[in-house]
This record gives structure tokens, sequence and C-alpha cells, in this order.
């Protein structure tokens, strides 16, 4: 009598999760899911996007994809950027969140002022650093009598530099906020004891404080790895992928490729790699990063 | 149960994406709608009322405005003058870049409707006329233009888009600044590279540019390729297509890649930081002497200094006989399927038959009239120029060049690998290598 009960019980609330699932899944699914499953269907084909003529070609796309010099140039730029990111933003984030949890004086002021920059469009971020390089920072080499290169968007050897500078200008105060969220949660016992212990400041801060932190070191690493390999706004106002093809990432690339160039089916495939890339990566860093995740 | 209930229903949203693919949105649907949209927009020109019998009631147009940098704000211009005639027509304006933005919005807008007016350029007509998609233009309003601005337009017969003004393109020069230096127009490279050794002596930049837009890369080098390649070779893009040229064989079209160079070696050493409106100021403050460009740039030196005084000459080539750039520019284009035909051609009767704003328009992008009777009022000190190479038969329609060697996919992609080479990023060989690759996108057909 009480196995019907709670086996009826169990139904309704398995129907009850359904119905609260099934908004979000039907978005996901149109918005998501059925848009990832066509373009995986025309990146089978030679389509150009807008003629009647779709000719399925097989994994030929795929193939060709890997000898493409644009293509993998554009991979190989998305690489460092994505490294440079992921080593510089955690970093300094980390580092500015210590501080702010260390009891500085004005530590509301700093906290907001890190965070706006978050708060603007990346298009917006590119032209305000594109503005600073060509005009405003060479100008103080007219005041200073110096000769800095400040034209970092100009060459191909120096534009990741100036890139990688406009994106951790805009994203650090917003994993910093993280990280300070995850530093005010580590327990003070712990700290007490570690110093009862005999830890210094330097044991303590690997010992207790990055264990402690684990769960938002795997959140800042996903968050700015998929962030970067993603990166398209800030390069439209900024470098439009150039000089030359110096700054062109991937989804540049394909959003060129599929829509100027008019080659649908080979774009298609171009994102069906960066997407299942972005799984991957994701998921060997959520991995790896959760078993090192303590428990307070 | 749950977890079988969740993985069913995403192996059915899957399979349901497969199949809709599978159904061809773009595919059967765009071919058969191609054939009958071709029929239609022939019925749709036959039936057509005049526009002054547009009728009283209420209509909204929707326009995809694919604007060049001297095209913003002439949207407002319009809309007060279709106001005035037309009171019951509203226009909803969708105002986007040519170079970068046009072409994918029409992609996007092939999918799902075409908007009833497109704004865009004449090589466009060659692009989405053979789609089927466009509807042809009534001669009513064709009439009013110069016979010039049908030629490019017009396919099997049917003139599918009406040219509104032109743009003019060569080699602007400090005319104040050629004059006290004693230089002559120069006719041949070998006269070009004298002015450039003497400006080179005087401290002057011999050239201004702004290498960062690629655009300009690519706008700069069709203009070298109109006059040493497809002055030589009219069908030269077709020829490439079928194999029977190459870049990294055909020497012409290696030597209009090369002047690339020579603007790199004699121009400013932050062109790849500068934007157009410092270059042009530059220009203007007589920085330097002359900048490969087009009309595009007079709305700048002008706006900068109403007194600069400058001409134009075309870019010389190997032979001493180039010819100065002519591109037609605001081009309207119809949707065949539009069920609102009667107000397009009120919007096409005021834009052809209102004088006054014509004249608006064309001193507003300081560019050349496309209609008869109507002359813009700017003073264009570049003007002489234009007039004695038009009186010499020195004028060349880029149209040639844009139709067979598309701008989106090809120019814009080659004109980034020149910029490669000009930066050591990538060998001469290995940017000409690169065009050959990509022939099968030179051709928006």
């Amino acid at each position: 009598m009480n196995r019907r009960k709670s086996s009826g019980m169990e139904r309704k609330m398995s129907r009850q999760y359904l119905v609260l699932v099934l908004p979000g899944f039907l978005i996901f699914t149109i918005g998501l899911i059925v848009p990832l499953f066509l373009s995986f269907r025309y990146s089978l084909t030679d389509w150009d996007g807008m003629s009647a003529e779709m000719k399925f070609v097989g994994l030929q796309n795929y193939i060709k994809l890997f000898g493409d010099k644009e293509f993998l140039e554009s991979f190989w730029f998305t690489v460092k950027f994505t490294i440079g990111n992921t080593i510089i933003q955690n970093i300094c984030a980390l580092l500015f969140a210590l501080a702010l949890d260390s009891g500085i004086k004005a530590q509301k002021f700093y906290r907001a002022a890190f965070f706006i920059p978050c708060l603007i469009s990346a298009v917006i971020v590119g032209f305000v650093w594109l503005k600073l390089y060509s005009n405003v920072l060479p100008e103080i080499n007219t005041w200073l009598g110096t000769n800095i290169n400040f034209l970092l968007f100009g060459d191909a050897d120096t534009v990741l530099g100036g890139l990688l500078i406009a994106n951790n200008w805009q994203w650090i105060g917003y994993w910093m906020l993280i990280y300070l969220a995850g530093l005010q949660s580590v327990p003070a016992e712990l700290y007490e004891a570690a110093r009862v212990d005999g830890a210094g400041p330097i044991k303590r801060f690997f010992n207790v404080t990055i264990p402690m932190l684990a769960p938002a070191i795997t959140i800042c690493v996903v968050g700015i790895t998929t962030g970067s390999l993603k990166v398209y706004d800030l390069l439209i106002s900024s470098t439009k992928g150039g000089p030359g093809r110096a700054s062109t990432s991937m989804i540049y690339q394909t959003y060129t490729t599929a829509i100027n160039g008019r080659q649908y089916g080979y774009g298609s495939a171009m994102t069906v790699t960066l997407v299942i890339m972005l799984l991957l990566v994701a998921l060997i860093q959520v991995k790896g990063l959760k078993k090192k995740e303590v428990q307070a | 149960m749950r977890r079988k209930v969740v993985c069913a229903l995403l192996t059915l949203s899957m399979v349901a994406g497969m199949f809709a693919g599978c159904g061809g949105s773009g595919s059967e649907s765009t071919d058969a709608a191609a054939d009958a949209k071709t029929e239609e927009s022939a019925d749709a020109a036959k039936e057509e009322a005049p526009a002054e019998e547009a009728g009283d009631e209420e209509v909204t147009l929707t326009i995809l405005a694919g604007q060049s940098t001297t095209d913003a704000g002439i949207e407002d211009m319009i809309d007060e003058a279709l106001a005035e005639k037309y009171p019951n027509i509203t226009l909803e304006w969708e105002c986007v870049d040519w170079g970068n933005d046009f072409q994918p919005k029409m992609q996007q807008y092939l999918q799902s409707g075409l908007p009833d007016i497109m704004i865009g350029k004449a090589q466009d007509v060659a692009t989405y006329a053979p789609l089927g998609v466009l509807g042809t233009i009534d001669d009513t309003y064709l009439d009013r233009g110069l016979d010039a601005a049908r030629e490019n337009v017009t396919i099997d017969g049917n003139t599918y888009g009406l040219v509104y003004n032109a743009l003019y393109q060569g080699v602007y020069y400090n005319r104040a600044m050629f004059e006290e230096n004693g230089w002559e127009i120069p006719d041949t490279q070998e006269q070009l590279q004298a002015i450039i050794d003497d400006c080179k002596a005087k401290g002057i930049t011999p050239f201004a540019s702004h290498m960062v837009d690629t655009w300009s890369i690519g706008n700069v080098t069709m203009q070298f390729m109109m006059n040493d390649v497809f002055n030589n070779t009219p069908d030269w893009g077709d020829q490439f297509r079928e194999g029977k040229v190459k870049f990294e064989t055909d020497k012409a079209a290696q030597t209009a890649y090369q002047y690339n160079k020579l603007i790199f070696d004699n121009t400013y050493p932050e062109t790849f930081s500068l934007e157009q409106t410092e270059c042009d100021a530059k220009m203007v403050q007589g920085e330097a002497a002359m900048k490969v460009s087009g009309s595009w740039s007079i709305q700048n030196f002008l706006g900068i200094d109403e007194n600069f005084d400058f001409g134009i000459f075309p870019f010389p080539n190997q032979t001493g006989d180039s010819k100065l750039i002519f591109e037609p520019n605001i081009t309207i284009m119809t949707s065949a399927e539009s069920e609102n035909q009667e107000a397009i051609n009120a919007v096409l009767d005021v834009l052809t038959g209102d004088k006054e704003l014509a004249t608006e328009i064309y001193d507003y992008t300081m560019t050349a009239s496309m209609l008869k009777d109507v002359t813009p009022t700017f003073a264009n000190p570049s003007q002489t120029d234009i007039d004695k190479y038009a009186a010499e038969g020195r004028i060349v329609d880029v149209t040639l060049g844009n139709n067979q060697l598309v701008w989106g996919g090809f120019q814009e992609e080659n004109a980034k690998d020149i910029a490669s080479w000009l930066l050591d990023e990538a060998t001469f060989e290995d940017a000409l290598k690169a065009s050959d690759i990509r022939v099968e996108a030179s051709s928006a057909n």
C-alpha cells in the first residue's frame, strides 16, 4: 500500500519536474540544439547560403579545414589569445581580489572602478583602445619626447599584446569579484588553525586559500577560456582581424568565410569544429579542476 | 525514468533538427520561389500603376540601405521629401555599412523575405538578380536617369537597379603643392616616380593612406587592376575562372598588386594604425601630396578645410593610358515579391522626380549625378579634371571589374593577403597563390 503511494507520488513529482523543465528545454532546443544540428547538416554540403543548389559533399569540408592555411592561422591566434587571457586574467583577478580582501581603504571604490569596464560592450572597448593606441598614447611621446611604440594594433608582432591588454582591462574586474566572493567565504577558523600550526602567510595562501578557492578557480578558468575562444566583437571594432590576418580569430574567420565569402557549408564545418573544441576544453577543465575542489 | 524521457526528447529534437535541414529551407524553396518570382516580377512590372495613382492608404515600406561612408544621413532627406508628396507612405529604414553588413543582411533576408526596397551598389544587381528575387524597375523612372546608368544593372533585357549617383576614383592631389613644386600630372610610372622622389627629397610624404582599413587596399587594388589588367583584357575575370589566366603567372595582375608596395613604401609609417578621417586630415594639412582614393574623401577634405584645392588623375599604368575610374554608387533595387509596388513606385518617383531632393543628396554626399538635368551645386575642385578626362574618353566603369571579381569573399580577402605581404607576414608569391586558390569565390554566381 505504502509502495503504491510512494510510486504514485514519484510519478507526480516526475510530471512536475518535466513541466518545470519543458519551457527551458524548448527554448534551448529551438535556439541551440536545432541550429547546431542544422549547422552540422549544412557542413556536409557545399551550400553558398543564397542559391538553390545544395550538394552533399560528405566530410570534404572537414578534410579541407585541416589543410586551410587561413583557418589554421586563425586557430593559432585564438589559442594564443586564450592562453594569454586565461593566465593573465586569473592571476591579476586573484591578486586584485586578495588586495581588496586585505582590508585596504576605499575598497568599495576600487571594486567599482575595476568592475565598470566589464559593463561596457566589447565593441566599444575595441574602439576605445584603437583610439588610445593610435591617438591618445602617442601624444605621450610628444609630451615626454620619448619614442615608445604605442601603435600596437598596427603591427602583426604587437597586435596580440594590444588585444590582450584591452581584453584584460575589460574583464579582470569581473573575475576579481568572483574570487573576492570566494575569499570572503573562507572560514576564518581555517586561517587561525593554520596560524596555530605555525603556517606563514605564503603557506596559508597555498594550503588554505587556494584549495578553498578551487570552485571559484574552476568557474574563472572555464569562463575565461571559453569566452576567449569565442572572441569576435572586440576584433570587429579594433583590428578587423588585421593587420593582414594577424588577429583573425576562429569565429571571425568563420563569419567571413560563411557570410562574406558565401561558403555557408564550409563555414558551418568551422562552426561545428569550434563547438566540439569548446566542449572538449570545458569538459577537460571542469573534470580536472573539480578533482581539486574541497569543501569547507 | 526521467532520464529516459529527457534522453528521448533530446534525440527527437536532434532528429528534428536534421530533418529540418533536409527540408531545405534555403534550397528547394528558394528554387521554386526563384522561378515564381521571375514570372511575378514580369507581371508586376506590366501591371504597375503610375506612381501618381498611389492611394491614400497608409503604407509602410521596409528599406535595407547598404551605405557608403558618404551616404549616412540621406535617409532623413528622403523621408522629408516623401512626406510632402506622399504623406501616406512611411519608410522603415535599416541602414548598414555596405562593405561589411549589406551582404550578410541580404543573405539573411533571402531566407526570410526581402525588404520592399534595397539600396546597394550596381554590382549587387549581378549578385542578386540571377536569384530571381529582384523586381524590374519601371521605365518611367529609369528614363529620368542617364543612359550610362543602365548598362551594368540590366540582365537579359530587364533592368533591376536604378543607379542614383556615381563616384570617381583615382589619385587625389594637392593642387597648390603640385603648382608650388612644378609637378606635372603624371601619365607614366616614370613620371610618378619622379614626383615621389622629389617629395621625399623635400620631406613630403608622397601618398596619404589608411591601410588599417583593409577595404582601402582592396579598393585601390581594383583601381590598379582596371587600368593594367581589364584595360587590356576586359574579360580577365571570366578567363581567370576558366583557368586561362592566374595571378601567379599573369604579369599585369602582379604589377597591379605591386603598386600597393609602391604606396606602402611611400606613405606614413603608421598607415596600419591610421583611420580614414585622420589620413584625410593629414592630406589637407599638407603632410602628403597625393592619395589614391575616391569621391568619398571629398566630404572629409572639404569638411576639414572648405578652401582645400585638389584635383584628381588616374593612377598611371604601365602603358601610360590609364583612365579615371567611375563607379555607379547608390543603386536602388526592389523586391520582386513586394505587395506594395505602387508605394515603391511612389518612392522611385520622389527620388527621380524631385530635383531639389536629388541636388540636396548630391551636394551632401559630394558625388556625381546619374539623373538627367540634375547637377550638384557644391564646388568640387576636382570637377575640371573629371571633365577633362571625360572629354578625352578616359573614364572607365569599374563595375566591369567588380562584376567579374566580386568584393565580398574575393577582393576583400585578397586585400588581407596583400596587407600580410606588405607587413612581411607572407611573401608576394603567397599573396598571389591565395588569390588563385580563392577562384571559386571570385564570382557571385
